[in-house]
């Protein structure tokens, strides 16, 4: 799989950081920088970076996958509720698969996503290890 | 002008392979691991790299400086384990950081004290006013071929510091010099993907004549004598070679252990004695003078005469402490750690 240089270069921010949007109508809060409002279209939006602090709610293992990272299965994916109350998925690393449960505290990391093997870019982004 | 470090932080992965299995595996002798001073190594896993590890010490370094990417005119990596061979990692921790636009930021190489010389470089841009704060990171997966004496401590780890003036600095860096000579000890060709080394002669030519020199010409340009220091920091490839340059400098071991960090995770390389020095950092008493010595094959060292500064006792609780991530661990096995590493290749993306 090849990914695209530029194409990761425009969304980089939101794979390097936890951005949040915070609507200006509705007062909703999501994760990632949004032009506009998912819940109601408002473009009066207004950007946070997450402390990257969070609890896993739910997780569940991978066993398969074609993204050029297969060396790495399987891996546990779950979702991070954060400090600032929105839900995030994200890769659960630096634990043994069998210490992960719920309400488990973890914090953002940079790591390693894929990369255009062998002579390719890095693609990095954020993942979730344990406190 | 008082330079000195702002804040610091370090990163090491939890997983560990223990030096008896290396020997057991090899078929070395089973009392080479106590003849290394090693117990076991720390092992980064597959998505784990020096930017990733690098950039989570750098994180935790700017919030125990309370600076933030604006504050930041100047970013250096040090790492012989660069991810990309060609492209700078400075940029990518930077941005992922935050770090503004305007700065100076590049990678640095010598063998594992291009971090040390990135703390000189930081040193004199703030002191001649070209930087307010400078971010400095020592960061490796040390490669070793397999079965080589080297695999027993190759390891991976990071470390950070803001570099910066103010009374508000944790530890001031009053002194430093640097002693470096072409000494074939270690290298690593151009495509190989492991290095080479010179057996014994990484030792008394190399690691032992570069220290004591850098350590000699710091204590001649100083006036301070070994006995004005309270903790001695050396460059740690295995568990004994600090304690013997030690040993040659006068000075006594238990003004060594403390910052000895290569016995329970390995040689961080670039990390190595700068691990060390945070290390100390979050346990040494304000007034205590820290003599720091890195080392980089080919060969030089940087000798540091540091003085701890009272805000340092806030600083530690704004972060991980290296203790903690010392002895927050999981044991692998040698097949887990090749998978970790690489060394097995599976056809990916097919
Ligand atoms: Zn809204």
């Amino acid at each position: 799989m090849k990914l695209s240089a530029p194409q990761f270069w425009r969304v980089r921010e939101n794979q390097y950081k936890l951005v949040i949007t915070i609507c200006g109508d509705c007062g909703k809060k999501v994760v990632f920088k949004r032009p506009t409002c998912p819940y109601c279209g408002s473009g009066r939006v207004e950007y946070a970076e997450s402390a990257g602090v969070g609890v896993v709610e739910e997780f569940t293992k991978v066993y398969f996958k074609r993204d050029s990272s297969e060396d790495r299965l399987p891996e546990v994916v779950g979702v991070v509720r954060l400090g600032e109350g929105v839900r995030v998925v994200g890769e659960i690393v630096s634990i043994r698969d069998s210490e992960v449960r719920e309400g488990m505290e973890v914090e953002a990391v940079l790591r390693k996503y894929v990369s255009d093997d062998p002579y390719g870019i890095i693609y990095y982004g954020i993942k979730f290890k344990p406190v | 002008m008082e330079v000195g470090i702002r804040g610091w932080g370090a990163y090491i992965p939890r997983f560990r392979l223990s030096a008896q299995e290396i020997a057991a595996l090899w078929g070395y002798d089973s009392r080479l691991p106590k003849a290394l001073g090693i117990v076991e190594k720390s092992v980064a896993e597959e998505d784990e790299d020096s930017v990733t590890m690098g950039w989570y010490a750098a994180r935790v370094a700017m919030r125990r400086a309370g600076v933030g990417g604006d504050d930041i005119d100047a970013v250096f990596f040090g790492t012989e384990s660069k991810p990309y061979a060609v492209k700078p990692s400075a940029t990518i921790i930077a941005d992922a950081l935050g770090v503004k636009k305007r700065k100076l930021a590049s990678d640095l190489e010598f063998a594992c004290r291009a971090a040390g010389e990135g703390v000189r470089i930081s040193v004199g841009l703030v002191k001649s006013g070209l930087a307010r704060n400078a971010l400095v990171i020592g960061s490796d997966t040390a490669q070793a071929n397999p079965g080589d004496l080297l695999d027993f401590t190759a390891s991976s780890g990071a470390v950070a510091f803001v570099i910066g003036s103010g009374s508000s600095s944790a530890a001031a860096i009053e002194a430093s010099v640097t002693y470096v000579t072409d000494t074939p000890d270690f290298w690593r060709r151009d495509r190989s993907p492991y290095p080479e080394h010179a057996e014994i002669f990484t030792g008394e030519p190399a690691y032992f004549h570069h220290i004591v020199s850098a350590v000699r010409l710091l204590l001649e340009e100083t006036g301070l004598k070994v006995g004005d220091f309270d903790y001695a920091i050396f460059h740690q490839p295995n568990g004994r070679f600090p304690l013997q340059v030690a040993r040659s400098l006068g000075i006594p071991q238990e003004k060594v252990a403390p910052g000895l960090v290569t016995p329970y995770i390995g040689n961080t390389y670039n990390a190595s004695a700068l691990l060390g020095l945070a290390k100390v950092l979050e346990e040494a008493r304000p007034g205590s003078r820290i003599l720091v010595a890195t080392f980089g094959s080919g060969a030089g060292s940087d000798a540091f005469s540091i003085v701890v500064r009272d805000s340092v006792l806030e600083l530690v609780k704004k972060g991980p402490r290296v203790v903690d991530m010392v002895n927050f661990k999981v044991q692998v096995t040698y097949g887990e750690y090749s998978k970790f590493r690489g060394l097995l290749l599976r056809n990916v993306g097919g």
